[in-house]
Formats: structure tokens, sequence, C-alpha cells
């Protein structure tokens, strides 16, 4: 089962910082995949951080998933955030995997991954912290535009991915370029489906002539929201 | 003990309003009270001032109605444990005899809390700040028998030995020497992050109570010592917050915090001789409980987390306990007291080089006499000798004996 937040109980390691102090038990070697990486010239230890980022970019993009599909009052929104918020905890299955494969640590939080963590959760907070400045509909858009912004560094992050395996010496170029196979469509589908939905809702709100969220019964409102994209 | 407070559902937030005659609770007796008993009150205060500032400062990040109010709500809740839990001191209890309590808490606290500490970087720092809130505690046990003509171990009754630590006028450091590396909070032991939050909580509530109790006094000498004092404790609180990792989302910090007063609740009912007052520490723990949950379904649908996967399956068998911890402070004093800091680092004082900031602050702020020497000689002077509780034999270290006594 795909680990969503690693702590001392699912095992989890991290670099020392200048400003971060790790336990020593619990200190992550610099020298993971050295081996793997052998005479490619490539630099091991910056891989395993990117991995290590990745793998902090899916863990975040899951809890958004989770986040949105519960608040958004579009039926049509709703669904889609729940297969791709399934799909995401799949893909940090794969890429645990894909790390574990390659003889890194999968519970290894780089120093990347916590700058990224850090940006994942303000984008969770982007959608809720302001809840009360914006109207339903207005909330419905910053939801989906956290996702598109989400989906955006999720795909260059796997299109990365693909660029370096055919780099890599072959005992690590199989398994990364299986793993991108498996997953590249699906990020395809997601950033895709998330900049053509944002666009969409943008234009239907542009093109229909409405009261103005702000004076709008909430009833009405609602029932504006759950009936886009039908 | 272990329990896993997610599956408590204690009792629900709503329900949980006190009407004033039950929040005007009857105090202890100052004479009567076992001094751990007095000892949980003051840190269970500051427990829940800090999940009231606390619940402030996120409050000013969001303008989410149901979010705010859900705040409002539990924030409120946490105003009237903390009227109750501050009424058991009583009246009778001069803010100075409540400051030695401070120290009591101080004290043994910290060290309980080193003895326990897993992560070695984080019992350093409890070491090194503990050998500075002992010499705290000798200095206004001076000032009490100086003004009031009291015995501290009248309210300390022999648990907590009372002679210098880590002289205070050498505490004074420059502010960048006060900042140390944080944990990381993947890997950070739940036991760890909770020690931090709890003494986090303690030095702020010394802190605010010294702030604004310097000016309760005539006599210069309790106003200068209150204030020299309070100025340690800013240096603690900074010490101390900097060891959170602040990669945590405002969301999982009101989360640990509910989950923490669960385990520091049921940590004082546990060992609380008290009936009367063991009944409110069982009360809060529910209290406690019900709140979490608050803060849980809110992780839970905002942030998109199940609160399950940041916390422990149980609280720690073992609870935050108030014991005499004579022996091990002795040892610290023994193997620290001549530590002092450089940047980010503990350093041995002879190692600091003589153009060090640290110098040029104590120079600064030492000139023209230090209240926290002044009060000693002042008493030693009005009683012939300083005032100390050695109860395991001399000081462990020669050059802070008793020479008047020898």
């Amino acid at each position: 089962m795909a680990t969503l937040t690693p702590t001392t109980a699912s095992g989890a390691t991290a670099a020392v910082g200048p400003m971060v102090y790790v336990d020593p038990a619990r200190v992550h070697p610099p020298t993971t995949f050295e081996e793997l990486i052998g005479d490619s010239g490539l630099n091991g230890p910056f891989i395993a951080d990117l991995l290590s980022d990745m793998l902090a970019h899916e863990r975040a993009g899951s809890h958004l998933y989770r986040s949105v599909h519960g608040r958004t009052l579009n039926p049509v929104l709703e669904s889609q955030y729940e297969h791709f918020g399934e799909e995401t905890q799949e893909h940090v299955a794969t890429l645990e995997d894909l790390i574990a494969t390659l003889g890194g640590d999968p519970q290894y939080v780089s120093a990347a991954a916590r700058a990224t963590e850090k940006s994942g959760t303000g984008l969770v907070e982007s959608t809720y912290l302001l809840g009360g400045s914006v109207d339903a509909l207005t909330r419905e858009l910053v939801m989906l535009e956290a996702v598109f912004l989400a989906e955006a560094k999720d795909h260059a992050n796997w299109e990365g991915l693909g660029q370096l395996a055919p780099l890599l010496p072959d005992a690590a170029r199989d398994p990364v370029a299986a793993a991108v196979e498996k997953v590249k469509t699906q990020e395809d589908e997601h950033l895709t489906w998330a900049r053509k939905t944002r666009g969409q809702l943008v234009m239907l709100q542009a093109e229909t002539p409405a009261p103005p969220p702000a004076i709008t019964p909430p009833d009405e409102l609602i029932e504006r929201i759950q009936q886009m994209l039908a | 003990m272990a329990f896993n407070p997610l599956e408590e559902a204690g009792i629900p937030v709503e329900d949980q309003f006190r009407s004033w005659s039950e929040l005007n609770v009857d105090p202890y007796d100052k004479w009567d009270v076992d001094p751990y008993t007095r000892t949980r009150v003051i840190l269970m205060n500051g427990i829940e001032v800090e999940s009231i500032i606390f619940s402030h400062q996120f409050a000013r990040q969001t303008d989410d109605l149901e979010l705010k109010q859900r705040l409002a709500l539990t924030r409120r809740i946490d105003q009237q444990q903390q009227k109750v839990v501050n009424g058991l001191n009583p009246g009778e209890q001069t803010p100075l005899e409540t400051t030695i309590g401070y120290e009591q808490v101080a004290v043994d606290l910290t060290a309980w809390l080193a003895r326990h500490e897993p992560d070695p970087q984080l019992k350093v720092a409890l070491d090194f700040a503990l050998l500075e809130d002992f010499d705290h505690l000798y200095r206004y046990a001076n000032l009490y028998e100086l003004l009031h003509g009291g015995k501290a171990d009248a309210l300390t009754q022999h648990l907590t030995e009372i002679m210098p630590g880590r002289p205070t006028f050498v505490e004074h450091r420059h502010p960048y020497d006060d900042v140390r590396p944080h944990f990381e909070t993947h890997t950070v032991d739940p036991l760890s992050r909770m020690h931090v939050m709890t003494i986090v909580a303690g030095e702020q509530q010394t802190m605010n109570f010294y702030m604004n109790h310097a000016s309760d006094w005539i006599e210069p000498i309790a106003r200068g010592l209150y204030s020299e004092i309070a100025m340690i404790e800013e240096q603690h609180v900074t010490h101390y917050e900097s060891l959170l990792d602040p990669l945590d989302s405002w969301l999982a910090n009101w989360v640990f915090h509910e989950y923490n007063e669960v385990y520091l609740y049921s940590s004082m009912m546990e060992q609380e001789t008290d009936r009367r007052i063991k009944a409110i520490w069982e009360l809060h723990c529910n209290m406690e409980l019900g709140q979490l949950q608050v803060a849980c379904d809110s992780m839970r649908r905002l942030e998109g987390r199940e609160p399950a996967e940041l916390l422990p399956p149980s609280i720690p068998d073992t609870p935050v306990t108030f014991e005499p911890n004579k022996e091990y402070v002795r040892q610290v004093l023994e193997a620290t007291v001549d530590l002092r800091t450089d940047g980010t680092e503990y350093v041995p004082v002879d190692e600091l080089p003589g153009d060090h900031r640290y110098f040029a602050m104590q120079k600064l702020l030492n000139d023209g006499g230090t209240p926290s020497e002044m009060v000693i000689d002042q008493n030693r002077e009005a009683q012939g000798r300083e005032y100390r509780d050695e109860i395991e034999g001399d000081h462990p270290i020669a050059e802070l004996q008793d020479t008047a006594r020898s």
C-alpha cells in the first residue's frame, strides 16, 4: 500500500540540511544510486533526490484530489477528481516500486521533496484559507486551477524522467522506461483535462449572462455550478 | 495508558461549555498541596494558553467562515479550560510563590523530558536550558527569603534541589546564538515532537508570566530580577521553538496541538494525588478528545489528509511525570555547566574566541550590575548566608559551592 505521508512508523529517512537536524538513525546516506548509475556520468544522488521530489509531488497530489473531490459541488468535476485521485495514488505506488527497484529508499524525503511538499501544502491551502473571499463559483475555479498547476508540474516531472531513461545504464533504463510508459498516458490525460476543463469553465462563465455570484441566491448558484459541464 | 485518541469520540465540543459557577473552581491550599499538583496546574495552564495563542494565529490566516467558526468554538472551550486550571491557584499564593512553582516546573519537567528524549540532539537542547532554569529557581528562592523571610523549600518540599546552576548572568547571549536547527517532521519520533511542543508551551507561559509580573513590585531588586530572567525565558522560547519543523501545515499543527493535549491531560490524570483535581484532568482529557475530532475532521475535509497518516497508532505509554530529578540535574551540571552557544552549536566557554559576540553582549548587558547576582549578595548580607536547599550533598561544581558555609 502506498505511503501518503512518510513517518517514523513507515520508516522515513531524510537528509541533514543547513537548519535541518535528523536523528542519526534516520539520516539517509547521500550515495544512493551510485552503483546503479555506474560509469554513465550521471549524478546518482541528484537523481535519488529528484525521484523523492517526484514522489512528494504525487503524494501532495493525492491529498489535493481528496480535498477537492470532497468539496466540489459539480458532479462532473467530483467524478473526475475521484478518478484522477485514484490514479495519482497508483502513481505514488509506481514511484515507490521504481525507487525500490533501483535500490533506493521510497521512504526517503529529500530536501527537494520538502520544498515540493511545502508548495503542495500551499496549493491546497489556496483552495480553502481564503474561502471567505470567494463565492462558490469562483471556488470551483480556484480548486480546478490548483489541480491544473499540480498536473502541469506532474507532467513535467514524468516527461523529464522519460528524457533521462535513455541515458541510464541497462539495469536502470528498463524499469524507469516501464514506469514512464505506464504513467505517461494518464499524466497526459490529467493535464489535458485540467487545461481544457479550466478553459471551459472560464468560457462558460464569460459567455453566459448572469447576475454576479455575490448577489445570486445560494441555491441558484449551486444549481448553476451543478449544471456546468453537464 | 496507551490508547488511540483517534478511536475515542470524547465529549462533543458543543457539549463542553460550562457555566460561570462551574468555571469558578475552589483553589488548592498552598501549604497542603502536593508541590507536583502545583506544577501540573502551572504546566497545563501554559498548555492551554499556547493552544489559545496558536488558534488565534491560525484564525488570522484564513477568512473561511466554517474554519474560523470551528477555531472560535474550540478556542472558547480552551479559554474555559484555562480558567478552570489557572483558577486552581489560590489568591493567597503570591506571584513570587507562584514563580517558585514555575521554576520547579521548569526544572523537573525539562529534566524528565530530557531523560526520556529519544533524539540525542533534542536531549542536548533540553539539558542546555535545564541548567539555566535550575539557576533561576535559586535566584528567586533568595528573593523570596530576602523580601518575605520565606523558605522556598516550604513550597518545593525538598523534591527539587535549590542551588546555583549555570549562573544567570552568563546566560545572556547574542540573539543569533539562541537559534537552533529543527527536527525533520517525517523522521522525528512522535514522542520528541510532543516533548518539544510541551516545553515550548511551558517556557512561553513562563516568559509571559515574568513579562507581566516584573511591574508588580516596589522593590527595585525584584523588578530587576523578573526583567532579567524574563529575557532569558525569551531566549528559551527562541531556543525551543526553533526546534519545530516549519514544514508542517496549519492544519497539521492544529491536530498536533490537540493530540499533545490529550497526551498531557491523560498523563496528569494518571499521577494526580488530589481526587478533585484528578477529576478535572479526566474531564479535560475527554474534552480534548472531542476537540481533536474537530481538528481531524477539518484536516480530512480541507487538506485531504487522514490524521492517522501522521499520528502514531497510540499515545506514548510513558506519561509525562513530575518526579524528583536530583541526581540527573547534578550529572548534567557536572558535564555541561560551562557550555555556551556559538551560532547553532554548543561549545565550552573557553573555546569561544575573545572577540566573540557573546562577550560583547555580556559586557553590554551586565554593565552596572546584574540583578541575579545582586539578589544573592543582598540576601547573604541580610541573613548572613545565602539560601540553598542542597539535599544530596555539596554542589558538584567546586566554584559554585557555598563559600560562606564552608
